[in-house]
């Protein structure tokens, strides 16, 4: 049961959601572009480039074109995904630091909430008239049926985990604090299929290479962003941002919530130096990989992260 | 106050007006490798003219690329920049007199800077994308005042 406190709005509008996740988000997007110029032997942006390039968006004309199929959806898609980032964050809890909502089956709500950039993008790139958009559209939706299936199952997989064959917790407070107690899921073997599968679902999610396909700029452009400019688009990079910051925590609810000791302070360190390796092990694969065409990319999401997660699952179940 | 912040992210975009891929291969490849990283200037380059601040045009405007450079330009939100990409867009260079040349580029649109060479060197892309950058600071100014 969430109730309408001065701290829930505290941790909302400023932490842990809100004012923190956007700005931590685009310093974590612009240190991922670093650490690819630095693997590829450039120096690459400053560490404040992303922010600045919203304060740009801001200054710019707003274009809104002719043969738009539906201006108040074209107006409204990029609200979607931003509300929807906001709300996961609000309810996601920070080990040590926040403890989210702390409502009894939020993990069944996350599955909704992840999905809705993807819809956003989906309900923009359809409404703007564009065919660079509605290619780019029908290999969002193409993926977004691939990732989802192994996203579910390594969802549940956790769930049985931090059970401990009593059932099936599915509150995100739960799992966070039975692995306290017990150990990270990521030192428990049966738990590592399903981190590899989830960590290739946070890479289809960002589209990053190999999964540069849905807004690849070789080929459609700018896909469901091509129409898109000024504070939109700035709305799209922010809701990106969020995104990144929403699928760090849950990789670490899920996976390493571990803290390191009881003072908020130094936890909340310690999560942001977990995002930051992470972000980084992402970059390295960003800069080492090609990427898939639209139907490899379905096939490989649709054998290899399933196979892994329910493996995860059955050893879960049986051993 | 925001152009303070805005001059270090300009964005920039290509158009190929019908080059012989010289230039586009300096500014696609050879501006991005270790020596000349564009990318410390706070660039990026974008895939749709509308995301665009600094338009980088290659090529001597042929026949065939006019009506879609015309079309190009108009998709390009203010405050903008153009700048022009080896000796083909400022004058026609080699190709100039030819029948099938409709140039040069600031018969479309007034072009703020002129990146001669054929093909251009990268220091001279660099060059010419950071003058890019402060005629921009005042047109953002400008384009606030209006």
């Amino acid at each position: 049961m969430i109730t309408l406190s001065a701290s829930s709005v505290f941790a909302y509008l400023l932490f842990p959601g809100g004012l923190f996740a956007i700005l931590f988000g685009l310093i974590l997007l612009s240190v991922e572009r670093i650490a690819v110029a630095r693997f590829q032997g450039r120096v690459g942006p400053p560490i404040y480039q992303n922010i600045f390039d919203i304060l740009k968006l801001r200054i710019k004309e707003v274009l809104i074109p002719e043969d738009v199929t539906n201006r108040f959806m074209f107006a409204i898609a990029p609200v979607f995904g931003f509300v929807g980032m906001m709300t996961a964050i609000f309810i996601l809890p920070v080990s040590g630091v926040y403890g989210g909502t702390g409502a009894n089956s939020d993990l069944i709500v996350l599955v909704y909430l992840m999905a809705l950039p993807a819809v956003s993008h989906i309900l923009g790139g359809s409404a703007s008239g564009s065919t660079f958009a509605a290619i780019s559209v029908s290999r969002e939706v193409i993926l977004m049926f691939a990732y989802e299936i192994s996203f579910i199952i390594v969802l549940f997989t956790v769930a049985l985990e931090a059970g401990a064959g009593e059932g099936v917790v599915f509150s995100l407070k739960g799992i966070v604090d039975y692995q306290v107690i017990h150990g990270s899921f990521i030192s428990n073997f049966k738990m590592i299929p399903a981190f590899l599968a989830f960590v290739i679902f946070m890479l289809a999610t960002l589209e990053v290479p190999p999964f540069h396909i849905a807004e690849n700029d070789g080929d459609v452009m700018k896909g469901y962003l091509m129409e898109y400019s000024g504070m939109p688009l700035a709305f799209f990079e922010i809701t990106h941002a969020l995104k990144l910051i929403v699928l760090l925590t849950v990789l670490q609810v899920f996976f390493m919530p571990g803290i390191a000791g009881y003072n908020v302070f130094f936890n909340l360190l310690w999560f942001i130096g977990k995002s930051a390796v992470v972000v980084i092990g992402i970059a390295l694969i960003h800069a080492s990989m090609p990427s898939f065409r639209v139907d490899q990319a379905f096939k490989f999401l649709m054998t290899v992260p399933i196979l892994l997660s329910l493996m995860s699952l059955g050893m879960v179940l049986f051993l | 106050m925001l152009s303070k912040y805005a001059i270090k992210s300009p964005w920039l975009y290509r158009i190929n007006t019908g080059s012989c891929n010289g230039c586009d291969v300096e500014l696609a490849t050879t501006a991005l490798i270790p020596r000349y990283d564009v990318e410390r200037l706070g660039c990026k380059y974008t895939g749709s003219p509308k995301h665009a601040d600094i338009v980088l045009v290659t090529g001597p405007i042929t026949v065939r690329a006019e009506d879609y450079l015309i079309r190009m330009l108009d998709e390009i939100p203010e405050p903008r920049v153009i700048v022009a990409i080896g000796i083909c867009p400022i004058s026609g260079g080699i190709f100039r007199d030819s029948y099938s040349i409709r140039g040069p580029l600031d018969k479309y649109v007034e072009v703020d800077v002129n990146v001669s060479g054929c093909p251009i060197r990268p220091q001279s892309i660099l060059d010419g994308v950071a003058q890019a950058i402060a005629i921009w600071k005042d047109k953002i100014n400008q384009f606030h005042e209006a």
